[in-house]
């Protein structure tokens, strides 16, 4: 389902303070799995995640999801593919802190014009589904990190994504609030959703339902 | 196309979440409207006002010219005048400016005879119940509303003893007061019998200061006036659309200073507002970034700035216009009307009419607004158009 063929980026490209992130990456995630990108920081994890989410592009090589090249796709449609495909969960989760709990998890939703009715139901079972419901209208700057976190897992699944992205999602967690993030994860894999962690957090080293853990280390796998 | 509410109520959220900013962008805007509509409103009155008053000038005035200054002119030079093609009338006028020293300023005195219909009717229009023959018998005069009010602050309330030529006192009696809406034209004058202005004035009864011309045909007043130049080698021929462009030409001049000061102004208003609008903090480029990695498309990202910036500009650009209006016509723009109308003491009290100029508006709202939305999207597309993890970085 997701292929990335002789991945390469290089940021700063034939400038003094050039960086190469990644290096020939060569990787297959099949549909329903749930992957592992484990590595310390500068590994390369998280330039791999914006990657395969298309928010930046390689410099060499190519990425196809579900058959599209996406490292290819016109900007307009890297949006809407992104829009359609992925949720992704930011590390810092990426809140907008003057907006309600609500008005966030509906942003990836907004440029569809969604039906009012529908949307407001589908926000109600995503915040009962992660037990925040109370804080629907509360200002997200004004939430304990688990419960932003919730959030911003709730606004990665409002458009029914098939891919779940998460980029260091327990960095700033206690482990009570990390294993029932692993747990949310698990659920979400039996919707049967493709899922990619990239974390150095040992809780997800051992897990049962994890497919494949990967390795990275100086942009190689 | 179906309008998507949501974009719109988030552009309305976010003003809101930046209400400092948006608040200090909209005072600074709403007071550059303001102060452009203000002054376009005030010129337009003022230039209405004007062509009204142009409309009533003589077709023709003949004046005699001595050393290049001008010299009062032979009355005998009327009946010549009216033997020429085309002259309908040909009326001599007696005026002159006299200083009263107590006040520092000066009236115009217009002198009139009963027998000068034309002349009677023009100035039938200013007055409401003039009797010309009373005015003769009693040595009383018309006076406009400046012109009363200076007096009366003197102790002068129903009479004026003018000092003649000859140094002797000539007591003139104030019979009644041109009417208040002609006051920009009738506020510095003084309108009594002809007969008592040569009096004052110490003038030959064969003379009179000019002889003002009406012709048949309008079209032929330049080949008139040549004929006038012609027959009167001495004599300057005034047109009254020589009158137009003069009046005009000291009108457009002042208008001229003010666009300047408003292109400067203007300026800098949009360099602040520019400032204060366009440059993105790094938690708006930060939002930019979020939205994109969200699934914004570019254009999703352009029509929430757009509606931001729409909804900023119009907002202050009615408040501007809706004050500007309350300041010109409802409190008769206070400092800013002086400033066209000059500083005299015999500053008119009229009431600059309302005139609502589409036009201007339109002007108005194409010069500011574009440039406002422009200066705000354009820096927004910037960021926009790059990759969503490079901006959230």
């Amino acid at each position: 389902m997701i292929e990335c063929k002789n991945i390469t980026k290089i940021f700063n490209q034939n400038r003094h303070n050039e960086q190469i992130a990644l290096k020939n990456i060569n990787l297959k995630i099949k549909k329903n799995e749930l992957t592992v990108l484990r590595g310390a920081s500068g590994s390369g994890k998280s330039t791999l995640l914006s990657l395969i989410a298309a928010l930046s592009r390689p410099t060499k090589g190519e990425i196809i999801v579900d058959g599209k090249r996406v490292s290819k796709m016109l900007e307009n449609s890297t949006a809407m593919f992104r829009r359609e495909n992925i949720g992704f969960i930011f590390q810092k989760y990426n809140l907008i802190s003057t907006l309600n709990s609500y008005e966030n998890i509906i942003l990836p939703t907004i440029p569809s014009n969604p039906n009012e009715k529908e949307l407001t139901r589908h926000v109600d079972t995503l915040l009962e589904m992660f037990s925040i419901t109370n804080k629907k209208e509360s200002l997200v700057k004004n939430l304990s990190g688990g419960e932003q976190q919730r959030v911003a897992i709730a606004r990665s699944l409002i458009n029914n994504p098939k891919i779940i992205i998460a980029d260091e999602p327990t960095a700033n967690l206690d482990k009570k609030l990390s294993l029932e993030f692993i747990k949310t994860m698990q659920k979400l894999k039996q919707q049967n959703r493709t899922i990619i962690i990239a974390t150095h957090d040992p809780l997800f080293f051992n897990l049962n339902f994890c497919d494949n853990i990967i390795e990275m280390k100086d942009g190689h796998i | 196309m179906k309008i998507n509410h949501y974009l719109i109520g988030f552009a309305i959220s976010s003003l809101f979440r930046r209400d400092a900013k948006s608040f200090f962008i909209i005072f600074i805007f709403t007071s550059l409207i303001f102060l452009l509509s203000s002054i376009l409103f005030i010129s337009n009155s003022i230039k209405e006002e004007l062509f009204i008053t142009l409309d009533s000038l003589p077709q023709i005035t003949v004046q005699k010219l001595q050393a290049g200054r001008h010299a009062n002119i032979e009355i005998s030079r009327v009946d010549k005048l009216l033997k020429l093609n085309g002259v309908q009338s040909a009326i001599p006028r007696v005026w002159g400016y006299y200083y009263f020293e107590n006040a520092g300023v000066n009236f115009s005195i217009v002198g009139i005879d009963s027998f000068d219909k034309q002349y009677k009717k023009n100035f039938e229009e200013l007055v409401e119940n003039i009797d010309f023959d009373e005015l003769e018998k009693n040595d009383s005069m018309i006076v406009g509303e400046g012109v009363k009010e200076i007096l009366s602050q003197n102790y002068y309330k129903d009479f004026f003893n003018f000092v003649k030529a000859d140094g002797e006192l000539k007591k003139i009696k104030i019979s009644s007061v041109f009417k208040s809406s002609t006051v920009l034209e009738s506020n510095d004058i003084i309108l009594m019998p002809k007969n008592l202005v040569l009096d004052i004035f110490g003038m030959s009864k064969l003379k009179v200061t000019d002889i003002v011309l009406e012709v048949a045909n309008p079209q032929e007043i330049p080949t008139i006036s040549q004929k006038i130049k012609n027959l009167f080698p001495d004599t300057r021929v005034i047109t009254n659309s020589d009158l137009r462009v003069s009046y005009q030409n000291i009108f457009d001049y002042k208008s001229g200073m003010f666009l300047a000061l408003f292109v400067v102004s203007a300026f800098t208003f949009f360099m602040i507002i520019y400032d204060k609008a366009s440059g993105l903090s790094s938690e708006e480029k930060r939002e930019i970034g979020v939205l994109k990695a969200l699934g914004w498309k570019i254009d999703d990202i352009i029509k929430i700035k757009f509606y931001e910036a729409f909804i900023v500009s119009f907002i202050s650009f009615l408040l501007g216009i809706i004050v500007a209006l309350f300041f010109v016509y409802i409190l008769q723009a206070p400092l800013l009307r002086d400033i066209f109308m000059g500083y005299s003491r015999l500053k008119p009290a009229f009431e600059l009419p309302f005139i609502l100029d589409l036009q201007t508006i339109f002007l108005l709202f194409f010069l500011t607004i574009p440039i406002y939305i422009a200066a705000i999207i354009i820096p927004s597309w910037r960021v926009a158009i790059m990759n969503a993890d490079e901006v959230m970085r």
